[in-house]
């Protein structure tokens, strides 16, 4: 009675980390690439099943849904060694294969008229498992297929599985204009679907993603795949509780619950370092967001998942020294402090480091990513530049109401992080609620 | 040479009596006497009497360079040629400077064998050496005194006799003990005169008439000094006669009255020459030499061997001190026993006096012999074989002859059993056999440090006293079939023990205790699986599985929310069971997973499920020398609240699921926003306090705490106690931080009472919580349907509800910020409880 997660992996963006994704938990659990268990694979401990299920003929098969509109990087993963790991029932290719024009309302639509076909393979997904424990989302917000495909099938899978918890690990797009001009009402209108029908957002940050490529791996010009390793890394890392069961943070709900306090305030940002050093504190952790941190930014709550033969009682010095020295920021209003989570590390990856850690956080810095969406969103919409794409489908047919509703729903998502930060936030909701009405 | 054939005849006859009856030995022996005497003269060179003096006076000068000795040589020797009797001067001379050079040696040998060569220096004395007391043996016809001296000689012979008794304890005709058989300590020495008896009134104090004669101060106090020989003799001879009557007597006194009797007969043997000295000397006038033509020579040769009280008096000396010596041990062995006794005497050995060192030392080799055989066994067998508890390791006479009973028969069997099921039907068996492991460890041996012999130290007391304790434990207790390996591997350093080879004794013990605590671990650990033990310990009541503890909570939960008595054993192993296959618990060894159950607490009326669940891991000999019940009913403690603390963490992760996450979805009520806003923050803030409780618990208590027992385990060092005291100390550790035990006396539990209150006001709030979102929820479809059906209609008097909840908010609110300080107030939770039902 495993707590099952469905993976649904959605566009360009979603379909090459999953692949990537699944090449790791597949090398963790000694999975090979026609999903049988290596001979050598005989160390248990790990729990295959929450990733996994097992066909007849003992093949494991990803819990994994592949969406796409267009079939290049799907026709690429079938063409791959490991295409014989997915079941082919779960891949779902639109049959024009035209693909979203990264338009968000492009792929919203194309969600409507597919509706019926991915849901089908959700469902058949879901009935599959013992205890769905809930869903995890790949993909990214800037292009077509990942935002506006995906916005949908948050908005539906909330609908039809309210009790079911949906992680999303979102790509938010550079800092800098990206390659797609309208990715600022891409951007927008996913964060609306994410603010409210997702329970956590892992928050990706390709510039920080390529940062960290060129400071840390020195890759100055990282291939999606480079990058996408360290998205599976980290994905990896922040699953590994589950996968590899100790004493707490062994069902999903139980990291969220811990992380987030306030149903909005789910965006999580995550450092990944690999350490050689025994003082989690001193590591440099890269983070996977760049974010502009003001001074008054602070933690609202951190989960160290340390992996790997890790002396708990250097654990136990160094979450002293930070609380001595108030390294960590915390926010005022509620009791906030380290969570370490020690956990195994999968016996068969070999690595250099001995340690090595990932902090889920949820900080308010995150809001600057929020305004700068917002800030870029504002600069377009002002033009009223590129908005024929969208009038052109049936969501905003009748007026742009909807731009103007996201614009509000970030609006209050920038405003809660504020008012997190400050001591009232405990009263901020008295506020908020007549502003509301 | 007919005269010197007559002489040599006399000679023999008188040194071998039986040549008296048997003609054909004394011819053979004088025939063999002429012989040697034949040869060494024939081949002596004509003597000179100047070299002969030139030769004598360079060894007297060599021997005492002073120069006096050899003045007095030839004044002697010039007083010599003088003497018209003797015929063969410069023979005498000879022989005499002969025996002056061979002397020292046999004076070394006469140290070791002191009663058989009666010292030369006696004989050559009068001759040689001035100082000599006893006047120039030559007799010029009788005088007065010579009468006298001749008379005091013939009753000094009867006193010699009589002395000669008292040596052996017996009661002289004219010397008496008193009171022989009374108290030894007074006993009193009575002389007594020819037909009158005057008993003495004081040991040192007799006067008496000897013959009419009084017997002179000197002597008797001379006598009294001897008899003290006699006296100790006794009582030294009584012990032994007793000891060898008594039965059941220890080894070590066994060993004791072997070396004593070989003493005595040593001083038997001395007794018996000295009385054939006395014979010897008595001989020429007690026979009343039929062949008295030699009566010069005897006389000669009478005051030259005979014995006198004085020289018996040198002669025993040295057996007075032995005497005292013995007669101590034998006082004290008394009341002494076994290794006491042997510390008894070892205390003598500490001793300047070389001589009595070396008595003492020889008295211990002799007496310690049985101690090292024990030991020996002890210590390289494990088993104590001590009949007559010596030994310094006492056996509980209760728990000697308790033996394991392995549960099933044999180890193999127990793994093959395959899980679970069978675990109901042996439980009974288990816990009834429970009480002896570390009962049957701790309580069978005793070490007793006051029969320890001090030449041992207490370190390796200790240190063999483990050894033994261990090896016996492996052998019976742990049926270890590879004993016989391990008594080998220690036969190859169990040399042979022994009281002169301490150092080599020290090196022996720390072999073996090495061997037999390594040999120990091993056993434990590989063989009993006692790491896996542990390991399960913290996997299951530790939580450590924590996929498993989940799986167990969720099954259990609904039932274990019931009162205790509608909960049935049965369905709790069923569940326990369901939640082993689905988690990676199944991965565990069988024989751990068998030992897994799950039952209720004895349980009062009203209490429910959760308060009397718990876990149990079954332990059985020999791991519950480690694992002895009382450490048991620790980890079932902290079972217990580890469990509350995992059903609060689950109680609040389903709570948040609804107010984070589910009122997003459903409740669409906006004025009650500021409320679900304050009901989250508390729930965050009940989240982080649980959490860190729990983190607290896992990561710095019990990961710390093992990973401390982790590296006692991998040093393999100290025996088994010192492995119990790791694993106690492990738990207690556990036990004082989960449980938050304050060292304040009276006040330990009040910490763990408020965290206990915190998790009752987190349920409290939990259930209030959810009747306030199913308020909402109902109410929230109600509008909802109201919207559908009739959008025209007015809407809720949302002023009115809202004003109202406000106002409750509130009170919740105040209820929650001092939740984690005291228990909830009452009356608050009661409004809580109440508010959505209105």
């Amino acid at each position: 009675m495993p707590r099952e997660i469905v993976t649904v992996q959605i566009g360009q963006c979603g379909n090459q980390m999953g692949s990537v994704f699944w090449q790791r938990l597949c090398a963790e659990h000694g999975i090979n690439r026609e999903g049988i268990l290596e001979e050598w694979a005989i160390e248990g401990g790990d729990r295959k099943d929450v990733f996994f299920y097992q066909a007849d003929d003992e093949h494991y098969i990803p819990r994994s849904i592949l969406v796409d509109l267009e079939p290049r990087v799907i026709n690429n993963i079938l063409a791959s060694p490991f295409a014989n790991l997915y079941n082919p029932e779960n891949i779902f290719l639109s049959k024009d294969g035209g693909g979203a024009g990264n338009n968000w309302a492009q792929g919203y639509s194309a969600g409507e008229r597919l509706y019926e076909d991915i849901m089908e393979m959700v469902d058949r997904e879901a009935e599959g498992s013992d205890s769905l424990e809930g869903f995890m989302l790949m993909h990214s917000i800037a292009g077509g297929t990942g935002s506006g495909l995906g916005s949908f099938l948050l908005e539906r899978l909330n609908d039809k599985f309210p009790k079911k918890l949906i992680q999303t690990y979102s790509v938010f797009p550079n800092a800098q204009e990206g390659d797609v001009v309208v990715q600022p009402y891409n951007a927008l209108l996913t964060l609306k679907r994410l603010t409210n029908h997702a329970d956590s957002v892992v928050v990706l940050d390709n510039g920080a993603l390529a940062r960290i490529n060129a400071d840390r791996l020195h890759i100055q010009t990282p291939s999606f795949d480079q990058t996408n390793q360290l998205v599976a890394t980290v994905m990896a890392a922040s699953t590994q509780t589950l996968r590899y069961p100790g004493y707490m943070n062994n069902d999903l709900v139980g990291i969220i619950a811990s992380l987030i306090p306030t149903p909005r305030c789910h965006f999580l940002m995550t450092s990944y370092t690999p350490f050689t050093s025994d003082q989690p504190d001193k590591a440099k952790p890269n983070r996977m967001v760049s974010t502009s941190a003001s001074k008054t930014a602070c933690y609202v709550s951190i989960l160290n998942i340390i992996q790997g033969d890790v002396d708990p009682t250097d654990v136990h010095q160094s979450l002293l020294r930070i609380r001595e020295r108030q390294l960590a920021n915390f926010i005022p209003w509620g009791p906030a402090s380290i969570q370490v989570a020690l956990t195994r590390r999968s016996p068969y990856m070999v690595t250099n480091h001995r340690v090595s850690g990932l902090m889920l956080a949820n900080h308010t810095s995150v809001a600057s990513l929020f305004k700068r969406i917002l800030d870029q969103f504002d600069r377009l919409r002002k033009r009223n530049a590129f908005l024929e794409q969208y009038k052109k489908e049936k969501m905003f047919e009748n007026g742009l109401e909807e731009f103007d509703d996201a614009r509000a729903t970030a609006e209050e998502l920038l405003k809660e992080y504020k008012a997190s930060i400050t001591h009232c936030h405990s009263c901020q909701g008295a506020v908020e609620s007549e502003h509301t009405d | 040479m007919p005269s010197s054939q007559l002489s040599l005849e006399s000679l023999v006859l008188s040194h071998i009596p039986q040549a008296r009856q048997n003609d054909a030995l004394k011819n053979e022996l004088i025939l063999h006497c002429t012989d040697i005497l034949n040869s060494r003269i024939g081949q002596a060179t004509e003597t000179d009497l100047g070299h002969l003096s030139e030769l004598v006076k360079r060894h007297l000068a060599q021997t005492r360079p002073d120069g006096v000795s050899s003045l007095q040589f030839t004044n002697l020797l010039s007083r010599l040629l003088d003497q018209p009797v003797l015929a063969r001067k410069p023979d005498c001379l000879l022989f005499l400077h002969a025996l002056a050079s061979s002397s020292r040696p046999q004076a070394a040998r006469s140290s070791f064998l002191p009663s058989l060569a009666p010292p030369p220096p006696m004989r050559t004395a009068p001759n040689l050496l001035p100082t000599a007391s006893v006047p120039s043996p030559k007799p010029k016809g009788k005088s007065k005194a010579d009468i006298l001296r001749e008379y005091r000689i013939r009753s000094e012979d009867l006193l010699l006799r009589d002395t000669l008794y008292l040596l052996q304890g017996i009661s002289g005709k004219y010397i008496q003990f008193s009171g022989v058989n009374n108290d030894e300590q007074s006993m009193q020495l009575v002389f007594i005169e020819d037909n009158v008896r005057l008993s003495a009134l004081n040991k040192d104090e007799v006067s008496s008439g000897f013959k009419g004669h009084i017997i002179p101060a000197p002597t008797k106090a001379l006598i009294h000094r001897l008899s003290e020989v006699g006296h100790l003799y006794t009582l030294v001879d009584t012990y032994v006669q007793e000891q060898e009557r008594k039965p059941g007597i220890g080894m070590i006194e066994q060993s004791l009255c072997h070396h004593l009797q070989s003493q005595l007969t040593e001083y038997y043997r001395l007794i018996a020459v000295l009385e054939s000295q006395m014979a010897t000397s008595l001989k020429p006038s007690t026979a009343d030499s039929p062949t008295n033509v030699m009566n010069d020579d005897s006389d000669i040769r009478l005051a030259e061997s005979g014995l006198t009280l004085k020289r018996l008096d040198v002669w025993v000396n040295d057996w007075r001190l032995r005497m005292r010596m013995m007669s101590v041990c034998v006082k004290a062995a008394r009341d002494m026993h076994g290794g006491a006794l042997v510390n008894l005497i070892h205390s003598y050995a500490e001793n300047g006096d070389p001589f009595v060192r070396r008595f003492t030392d020889q008295l211990l080799e002799e007496v310690s012999k049985p101690f090292f055989e024990t030991l020996h066994k002890w210590l390289f067998s494990g088993e104590l074989h001590d009949p007559y508890t010596e030994f310094f390791v006492a056996v509980d006479p209760e728990l000697a002859h308790v033996q394991y009973i392995h549960p099933s028969g044999g180890f193999g069997q127990l793994s093959g059993d395959g899980g679970f099921g069978g675990l109901a039907g042996d439980n009974d068996d288990l816990s009834g056999e429970r009480e002896s492991g570390l009962r049957l460890w701790e309580g069978k041996y005793q070490f007793q440090k006051e029969m320890l012999p001090t030449f041992v130290g207490e370190g390796f007391g200790r240190k063999i006293f483990s050894t033994g304790k261990s090896l016996n434990f492996i052998r019976y207790s742990c049926h270890d079939t590879d004993w016989i390996a391990t008594r080998e591997k220690l036969n190859t350093t169990g040399d042979t023990l022994q009281y002169s080879d301490i150092s080599g004794l020290e090196r022996s013990i720390d072999a073996a205790y090495r061997i037999a605590s390594q040999r120990l671990f091993d056993v434990f650990f590989e063989k009993f699986r006692l790491l896996d033990h542990l390991q399960a310990l913290k996997n299951y009541l530790f939580l450590g599985h924590g996929d498993f503890a989940e799986q167990l909570m969720e099954a259990l939960g609904p039932n274990l929310s019931r009162p205790a008595n509608a909960l049935y054993r049965h369905n709790l192993t069923a569940t326990l069971e369901t939640a082993i296959r689905s988690s990676n618990a199944q991965n565990d060894p069988p024989d751990v997973l068998r030992r897994l159950d799950a039952r209720m607490l004895e349980y009062t009326h009203g209490e429910i499920g959760w308060d009397v669940f718990t876990l149990e891991y079954k332990v059985d000999a020999p791991i519950d020398t480690v694992l002895d019940p009382e450490a048991m009913i620790k980890y079932l403690k902290l079972f217990n609240h580890l469990w509350k603390i995992k059903r609060i963490e689950s109680a609040l992760t389903k709570s948040w699921m609804r107010v984070v996450s589910g009122t997003r979805v459903f409740i669409h009520l906006p004025e009650l926003e500021h409320e679900w806003h304050q009901i989250r923050l508390v729930v965050a803030e009940m989240i982080h306090f649980i959490r860190q409780m729990e983190a607290y618990c896992q990561l710095d208590v019990i990961e710390c705490s093992w990973k401390s027992l982790l590296d006692f385990i991998h040093e393999k060092e100290g025996d088994l106690d010192a492995l119990i005291g790791a694993h106690r100390s492990y738990l207690d550790r556990m036990v004082r931080k989960i449980l938050l035990i304050s060292s304040k006396t009276g006040r330990e539990e009040t910490m763990l009472n408020q965290v206990r209150d915190a998790f009752t006001t987190i349920l409290q709030f939990r259930d209030a919580a959810d009747n306030f979102y199913n308020y909402c929820l109902t109410e929230s479809a109600r509008r909802d349907a109201e919207r559908d059906d009739q959008r025209v209609s007015v809407p809720l008097t949302d002023q009115f509800l809202g004003g109202r909840y406000n106002l409750s908010a509130r009170e919740l609110q105040t209820t929650d910020t001092d939740l984690n300080i005291t228990q909830g107030n009452p009356k608050q939770d009661q409004v809580l409880r109440d508010l959505p039902d209105r």
